[in-house]
């Protein structure tokens, strides 16, 4: 059997329950471990087996649906949604402006412009990666 | 003679019993003790082998005194219903009493904080459920034709109905006619077996236990030991459904004159069902140990997580009440199989009609008058 993807929540973190499975599963997404078309498990399956309200799993599910990583269907589930072809009308807009507040607070964290430019290159790999893997 | 058999059948019973007590330590999750999460690397301390060499060494004397007092008891009264049992009631205070023992010598090892919950991205395979609805199905056809089949006769039954059989499948005890008295055993197969079923469904999607980074090792393993116990419990639904229903069945034949004992088959089904429970747990034991934890290998001194790493949910370490998980069914932290989740309304409503049921057998079984 191959290694199944993992996700962890640790209840010591101030981040909520939710957010850290979204989070997961965003990154899950965007860096190819998740595919387009497959099939993440049911609400009640992935609270039972964290431990967790299921209100948890369902809110985290509703926000990846909201940022289009997933589509919830009513019979076959939660199936991950393809990368959108454009960008929907002020999404991009709206994107550009958080990266922007990002890097304005990076900077004012001091954080110097070769480091952020370095961790821009980086995260960008980290993204791109797994598609090249996928393309040869 | 009959005194010697029925020292014989405790005896056996006992060491049964008593090796399967043995076996529990030997094949637990590396990182728990005697129901406590100690971590991996306590289990492997000088403290840990200590707490086990005593139960070892505790339960090597039950076992023994068990099967002595037992004995005395058998020879001394051997007519008396609890006799055949006495041996393995007195194992059954004294591995409760061991245990406790070292449950709470173990807590002082426990690892603190609250644990990593993780859980795999992976949907189940609805394959996974045919069998055990496959068996829930046979359990309740079963459970029906032995009721209905009481039911129907129930006017043409004479005034003295068979209530026990002996091992030659003869009546050996008879009780007036009453509705418990003829009811009482079709009542049992059409409950108590499609409640099995229910158990074994259960079990096929029982909460998955994995380690923290281990390469999905663990997970493998886990789901290979749950089919595996899926599939043992569907067979025990067959079977104890094959048994309790040709019993129920011969029984009204018998109370009608149209048998003299039970059927060939029905004993049959009673020696399988011995022969399948003992081996199948012994084999489940064995060969998965707890939780599929045999075929971790390597990937058992990674962290557990979960529930099963929880200390704060689980009261003497057999009990697991946690409110938020939907699971109705968790891995066991002190044997091998699953237990439920105390803290989900859902399993407390069954163990309440459980106990209800069991009570009212109990009760009913009680108040007939037997004649020998």
């Amino acid at each position: 059997m191959d290694a199944a993807l993992v996700i962890e929540i640790d209840r010591d973190r101030d981040e909520p329950a939710y957010e850290q499975v979204a989070q997961q599963i965003r990154e899950a997404v965007a860096t190819g471990g998740l595919k387009p078309g497959q099939l993440l498990p049911g609400v009640r399956s992935l609270a039972a087996d964290l431990g967790v309200n299921l209100n948890t799993i369902a809110r985290a599910y509703r926000l990846l649906e909201e940022d289009g990583f997933v589509e919830i269907r009513d019979r076959s589930g939660v199936e991950v949604a393809p990368p959108a072809k454009r960008a929907a009308s002020g999404a991009g807009h709206a994107l550009r402006e958080e990266l922007w507040h990002v890097l304005m607070r990076m900077r004012q964290a001091g954080v110097p412009l070769q480091a952020i430019r370095r961790e821009v290159d980086r995260q960008l790999d980290k993204l791109l990666s797994p598609r090249r893997e996928s393309e040869r | 003679m009959e005194s010697l058999s029925v020292w014989f059948v405790l005896a056996v019973e006992t060491i049964v019993a008593g090796v399967l007590t043995f076996i529990i330590p030997r094949v637990t999750r590396r990182g728990l003790l005697f129901g406590v999460y100690v971590g991996e690397e306590h289990w492997r301390s000088e403290e840990a082998g200590a707490i086990t060499r005593a139960w070892n060494t505790s339960m090597t004397a039950a076992i023994v005194l068990s099967i002595l007092l037992g004995a005395a008891l058998a020879l001394t009264n051997p007519a008396h219903p609890a006799a055949v049992v006495s041996s393995l009631l007195l194992l059954l205070a004294a591995t409760v009493a061991t245990y406790l023992w070292a449950h709470v010598r173990s807590r002082a090892l426990a690892v603190s904080g609250t644990p990593v919950a993780a859980a795999a991205l992976i949907v189940e395979s609805p394959g996974a459920l045919t069998v055990p609805i496959l068996a829930t199905a046979i359990a309740t056809i079963g459970g029906a034709i032995a009721f209905c089949y009481a039911w129907l006769h129930y006017g043409d039954i004479p005034s003295r109905v068979p209530t026990h059989f002996g091992i030659s499948g003869r009546p050996d005890a008879w009780a007036p006619k009453a509705f418990g008295s003829v009811m009482l055993l079709p009542l049992m197969t059409a409950v108590l077996c499609p409640g099995l079923g229910v158990m074994a469904c259960w079990t096929a999607r029982a909460k998955r236990a994995i380690r923290q980074a281990d390469g999905g090792v663990s997970l493998a393993a886990q789901l290979r030991f749950r089919r595996a116990v899926t599939l043992f419990l569907s067979g025990t639904v067959v079977l104890v459904t094959l048994m309790l229903a040709s019993m129920s069945v011969a029984s009204v034949r018998v109370a009608l004159g149209l048998a003299d004992g039970l059927p060939a088959a029905s004993m049959a089904a009673a020696i399988v069902l011995v022969v399948y429970a003992v081996g199948g747990s012994l084999y489940l034991m064995l060969h998965f140990g707890q939780g599929g934890a045999r075929l971790e290998k390597s990937a058992a001194s990674a962290p557990l997580t979960n529930g099963l790493a929880d200390n704060a949910r689980w009261v003497l370490g057999v009990f697991y009440v946690n409110r938020e998980d939907p699971s109705m069914l968790v891995e066991k932290r002190f044997g091998v199989g699953y237990t439920l989740n105390l803290g989900n309304p859902k399993a407390l409503v069954f163990v309440a009609l459980f106990l209800v049921f069991f009570v009212g057998i109990i009760w009913a079984a009680r108040s007939l008058p037997h004649t020998r």
